[in-house]
């Protein structure tokens, strides 16, 4: 996966998407690339997984060959009309700014195709080798990947329709854009992973499907745990063995893909970025 | 008067399985409790009588006094058109592409439309409870302020930016001339599309009166609902858990689900015996990590926010019949269902 440019993370809420962007950044920085890790949308998950208080839309140099940053729906908005429709500079408050905004939340995909273009802009630059971005959960995503058809068949001519062309054909590229998929073994997100890998498909290659949180065997028997004598032994050893065997079933459904191990009592999203970082060190 | 339970909380930690169990356990004690729902498992749609994801309150078989309904946010804001528009706008509306992309993608809209479901059933006067399970946007804070967001978008601010100063008729609505804000929009769209864009605005804004008088209604039945915010001991839900304090919202009842039980983590002696002895030491003694951890996380957020905590035990299924929904209630720790008027 770290062949190409751009690596859209992508998952149902919940299941570790933002800890995972976080992991498959630090593992291109480690392996001597230089990586952008990016948040499509300014939440905070992706920052505290790197192990920072807050990210801005202008990248900023966390460690060597790793810098970071957030979309910002107004300054993404202002830079696309500065470098791609060539229009002068806005006061980022000013009311031109915010009836602009209006309006690119009002039409359809303009306000998806200005994030994920700042995505594919990032990807271009010759600063990076590559871009992993904490991208909108799963429900979202298809209208940030649908946006520059949209677009097409919105606008009929000019400028951001050139550009939606040429978007379509990068996020199509599988040499040069690919999505990974974060799932847990549960019935709802293998669900709405499943569900994802088929509406998706055509719209960018799946890199590859994570699974995240799996327990491992345990190696004692139902019938044994029965004759456990102490509660708390016997109660985890019920549980555990439960979950796991629930967490097969429905990993089964799963594609084959690398896989990150549930970690028991880890305090800081940090941290948790770099289990899962080491975790994942041999699989992709 | 019929009492509210907005269920709120981030992601994949069990809104909708924790707003099922409550409706059970409610419509067990006698109340005539309706489960508004927005996306359930499909084994849990059927657990609640939904066969068919209908946004028609309909009747569980198994249970007397339950009814569920999905929230439809497609069809409600047709509903929502047709309400607050005359009919000939309101139809015009409805089939205009833009509308539909409004509908689906304006970050407020679908918590609007549920607000409006959600206002429809507490004022019909057939149920003592509702129960909705909050759309997922956001964490559920802005299902409390779509309704003012709504009320900006069908306001006209954006119209009277495009067209000047104040609202013209239907035609003639641009003149460029001097105007550099209105020469980049063209830029970003185009003319044919911005005039469309424009027009949408013009209809829509004949909403404008009837969705600011729902909108202080809304207001008015969430200040008197009781919120219920579901969390995990996870950094992301915390988070989200976290936000509604930021907005000066205060929860009736923070529930702590995928919770462990405490005993886990105190001073177990190990087991010696026989050949399982080292691997259920070695289980009880992660499981009891996590338990402390749990535990530390739940003790920092009682130390920083006033409202009661529950804890919802970690099954290894979710529940998916009506009988276990009830037993999450049962085996849940300081669930206080008088807090919520239950």
């Amino acid at each position: 996966m770290f062949n190409l440019r751009l690596l859209l993370v992508s998952g149902k809420g919940g299941v570790g998407k933002s800890a995972v962007t976080a992991a498959l950044a630090m593992l291109g920085a480690r392996r001597g690339l230089r990586v952008l890790a990016l948040a499509m949308t300014d939440d905070l998950g992706l920052a505290s997984h790197l192990g920072i208080d807050h990210l801005s839309h202008r990248p900023t140099e966390i460690r060597p060959g790793l810098d970071a940053a957030a979309v910002d729906r107004t300054r993404a908005l202002d830079e696309y009309l500065r470098l791609q429709l060539h229009a002068p500079r806005i006061a980022p408050l000013g009311p031109i700014s915010r009836g602009l905004n209006a309006l690119a939340d009002t039409v359809p995909g303009i306000r998806d195709i200005i994030t994920i273009g700042k995505a594919l802009y990032e990807a271009g630059s010759t600063e990076w080798d590559i871009v992993v971005t904490d991208t909108p959960p799963l429900g979202q995503l298809g209208s940030y990947l649908r946006a520059p058809q949209v677009i097409a068949g919105l606008v009929p001519v000019g400028r951001i329709r050139d550009q939606a062309a040429s978007m379509e054909g990068e996020l199509a590229d599988s040499h040069h854009a690919g999505l990974v998929m974060v799932s847990v073994p549960e019935e709802l997100p293998v669900v709405e992973t499943m569900g994802a890998f088929n509406e998706l498909t055509g719209l960018i290659a799946m890199t590859d499907v994570i699974t995240n949180r799996m327990l491992a065997r345990l190696p004692v028997s139902e019938e044994k745990l029965a004759t456990i004598a102490s509660d708390p032994h016997r109660e985890a050893g019920l549980l555990h063995r439960s979950l796991f065997s629930s967490q097969q079933q429905w990993r089964a459904q799963l594609p084959q893909g690398p896989e990150v191990p549930y970690f028991f009592g880890v305090h800081t999203p940090g941290e948790a970025a770099a289990l899962i970082a080491e975790s994942l060190e041999d699989q992709v | 008067m019929t009492n509210a339970i907005l269920i709120a909380g981030g992601g994949g930690v069990g809104k909708t399985t924790i707003a099922a169990a409550l409706g059970v356990a409610a419509a067990e004690a006698g109340h005539r409790t309706l489960v508004l729902t927005v996306d359930p498992a499909r084994r849990l749609a059927s657990a609640l009588g939904l066969e068919e994801l209908t946004n028609q309150p309909n009747p569980n078989p198994k249970q007397q006094g339950l009814y569920a309904a999905m929230l439809d946010s497609a069809a409600s804001w047709d509903a929502i058109a047709r309400r607050h528009a005359p009919p000939d706008v309101a139809e015009r509306l409805i089939t205009n592409p833009l509308f539909e992309a409004v509908a689906h993608r304006f970050p407020s809209g679908q918590s609007y439309a549920a607000a409006e479901e959600m206002v429809t059933h507490l004022e019909s006067g057939e149920w003592d409870l509702v129960v909705v399970d909050t759309p997922p946007a956001a964490g559920g804070i802005e299902f409390f302020s779509a309704a003012a967001r709504m009320r900006e978008l069908v306001g006209g601010r954006l119209l009277r930016w495009l067209t000047g100063a104040r609202l013209p008729g239907r035609r003639g609505l641009f003149n460029f001339a001097g105007r550099p804000a209105l020469r980049l929009a063209d830029a970003l769209l185009g003319g044919p599309l911005l005039e469309q864009v424009a027009e949408f605005l013009f209809d829509l804004r004949t909403t404008y009166d009837g969705i600011s008088a729902k909108a202080l209604d809304i207001d008015a039945h969430l200040g008197r609902a009781h919120a219920v915010v579901v969390t995990t001991t996870d950094a992301g839900p915390i988070r989200e858990a976290r936000r509604f304090y930021q907005e000066g919202l205060s929860p009736a009842l923070v529930v702590f689900n995928r919770s462990l039980p405490t005993a886990w983590a105190g001073e177990v002696e190990p087991i010696e015996d026989g050949r399982a002895a080292a691997a259920l030491n070695h289980n009880l003694n992660r499981w009891g990590v996590e338990v402390r951890r749990q535990t530390e996380v739940q003790a920092e957020f009682a130390s920083r926010f006033p409202t009661p905590l529950a804890s919802v035990m970690w099954m290894p299924e979710s529940p998916v019949d009506l009988e276990s929904l009830g037993r999450l209630v049962v085996d849940a720790h300081d669930l206080n269902l008088k807090l919520l008027g239950i």
